[in-house]
């Protein structure tokens, strides 16, 4: 599952980043700013799993 | 649009953004029927409602301040731990973000375009009946739902993700001029058995990030030559806008103590009914 954080992530912000350089029709920047939003929860799922696995419930 | 007409504006986004009545649906029809010659797509009436839109969401977040410091504290904490620890501020936090992320794609995507084709008095006022329809619909459901089940409400944290990210999806029902965002989250929130306090609080922290977000977006528009030019209004505008929006937040937060939706419902309906008859009929243009 890691592996597959770390691609949704790299995913996310190269569409991010597609967005905002305007290859996809001009530039989106919101659009963008959904993607780069979405890399980063993809980050901190990432980081979910590294974690120690402990939870409190 | 003159000054007087932009306070009257800013009040009205202020009281309808978190009324469950639509802010978009009133600002379509209002101007309709007092027959105001407003460029609705113009980039000076767009500056004009980012600067509404941002005091309606900084009022929300200086209403819910403390709430909004305890949840990111907790996402902040649960994030650099990296695992969750179960506080009511953690499930809040994770729960909102639930619920932002479908809303936030239903808008970036479908926002414009639906609202370019919905956008007329006479589909507005359609909408705004459904609205008062999706009320009532919404507390029926939920009175027949709870009544086998034999106990309390559940409270906010008792609710799964995917009740979270469903409240967060039925707020895409509001890109449709007429339907209100708080209004179907609060059904949505209804039908996952919360009580219409929890409901109504959900409904408004879901709102802010969403508000803040699209409106810290547009800002750049205020310090264009056409934002410049409506600069008075915009910030008159937006700092009016704040105002009504608290005291609308404090007033609902206290009014679904003890009171649900079918008032809003009411109103929806007769007003919705009467608007289409109107627009329909041609009695006004």
């Amino acid at each position: 599952m890691k592996i597959l954080a770390i691609v949704l992530a790299v995913a996310f912000f190269t569409v991010a980043v597609l967005y905002w350089v305007g290859l996809f029709g001009g530039v989106h920047v919101k659009h963008g700013i959904l993607f780069a939003g979405l890399g980063v929860l993809a980050l901190i799922w990432l980081r979910f799993q590294s974690a120690a696995p402990t939870r409190a419930r | 649009m003159t000054f007087a007409q932009a306070m009257f504006l800013a009040a009205l986004q202020g009281v309808s953004e978190l009324f469950p009545i639509s802010s978009l649906g009133h600002t379509v029809l209002i101007p309709a029927l007092l027959h105001w010659k407003i460029a609705r797509e113009s980039p000076q009436f767009l500056s004009f409602v980012v600067a509404l839109h941002l005091g309606t969401a900084l009022a929300l977040v200086v209403f819910y301040r403390t709430t909004w410091k305890g949840i990111i504290t907790a996402f902040v904490r649960s994030v650099v731990r990296g695992r969750f620890d179960g506080t009511s501020d953690e499930k809040t936090a994770w729960l909102l973000i639930a619920g932002t992320i479908p809303v936030a794609l239903l808008g970036v995507y479908f926002e414009s375009t639906v609202r370019s084709l919905f956008a007329s008095p006479l589909p507005v006022s359609l909408f705004l009946v459904a609205n008062g329809a999706i009320m009532f619909l919404g507390e029926r459901l939920r009175r027949a739902q709870h009544a086998g089940r034999g106990k309390g409400y559940r409270v906010l944290e008792e609710i799964s993700w995917l009740d979270g990210a469903l409240i967060g999806l039925s707020q895409g029902l509001a890109l449709l001029p007429g339907i209100s965002r708080s209004g179907t989250s609060i059904v949505a929130g209804l039908l996952a058995d919360l009580d219409h306090e929890s409901a109504a609080r959900f409904s408004f922290l879901l709102a802010t990030p969403v508000i803040l977000a699209a409106s810290v977006v547009e800002v750049p528009l205020l310090f264009t030559p056409s934002g410049s030019a409506i600069l008075t209004e915009a910030l008159a505008g937006g700092a009016l806008s704040g105002i009504v929006a608290y005291a609308s937040v404090a007033f609902l937060t206290k009014y679904f103590e003890s009171n649900d939706l079918r008032p809003f419902g009411w109103y929806c309906l007769v007003v919705g009914a009467v608007c289409a008859v109107l627009f329909a009929t041609k009695v006004i243009a």
